[in-house]
């Protein structure tokens, strides 16, 4: 078992019901491979630095998760294929670090 | 011992007392890494406040004999800012 961050971009012309499904979608995958969900970060409308296929801005929603390697298959597979998703990253970590949180603030001062 | 400090121990020496202009001058000083040491910040993808003060405004890496950051942080520097690129953060 190893530690993993993993983070996707969304879409930005996408609903609120439709972006809790796709980060229920993602947690379920992990949790049936017998992965275990430490924690779920959602940063929100980001506006990128570079246009991504034509898009400005999209949601960022990060997973901090224990699994093995056969749910990393699983996700990459899901991921490449979802046509609501614009990237995704997945980095191996010896420890996680669950205390700070780098993209809270900005959140806090658009509202 | 005392050899090895003589080195840093030197005084800089005046311009003007130079034989030629090609000569290189003694006094050269050494700045340590910023990265490392006892409270040095984390370089991570995600932080990046600190990564973005490595990269110059057309988004290039810094090379490492400007900054003075240790060669072994410079590895770890250049592979998270390509992983922010990535995600589009930077």
């Amino acid at each position: 078992m190893n530690f993993y961050e993993h983070t996707i971009i969304a879409k930005q012309d996408l609903s609120t019901p439709e972006l809790n499904n796709i980060e229920k979608k993602y947690k379920d995958i992990i949790t049936k491979t017998d992965g275990k969900v430490v924690k779920v970060e959602k940063w929100g409308l980001l506006s990128f630095a570079k246009k991504i296929k034509a898009y400005n801005k999209g949601f960022y929603i990060h997973y901090k998760f224990e699994a093995e390697n056969k749910t990393l298959e699983e996700i990459n597979k899901n991921s490449i294929i979802d046509n609501s998703l614009l990237r995704h990253l997945t980095v191996r970590y010896k420890k996680l670090d669950t205390e700070t949180e780098y993209f809270k603030e900005s959140n806090e001062k658009k509202k | 011992m005392k050899r090895k400090n003589n080195k840093f121990n030197k005084r800089p020496q005046n311009p003007l007392n130079k034989l030629s202009l090609f000569q290189k001058s003694d006094s050269r000083f050494s700045k340590k890494c910023p990265l490392s040491g006892k409270d040095a910040p984390i370089i991570d993808y995600k932080n990046i406040k600190l990564l973005k003060r490595y990269v110059s405004d057309t988004d290039k890496i810094m090379p490492s004999r400007i900054t003075s950051v240790s060669q072994n942080k410079q590895r770890k520097l250049t592979s998270e800012i390509k992983k922010a690129k990535i995600l589009g953060l930077m």
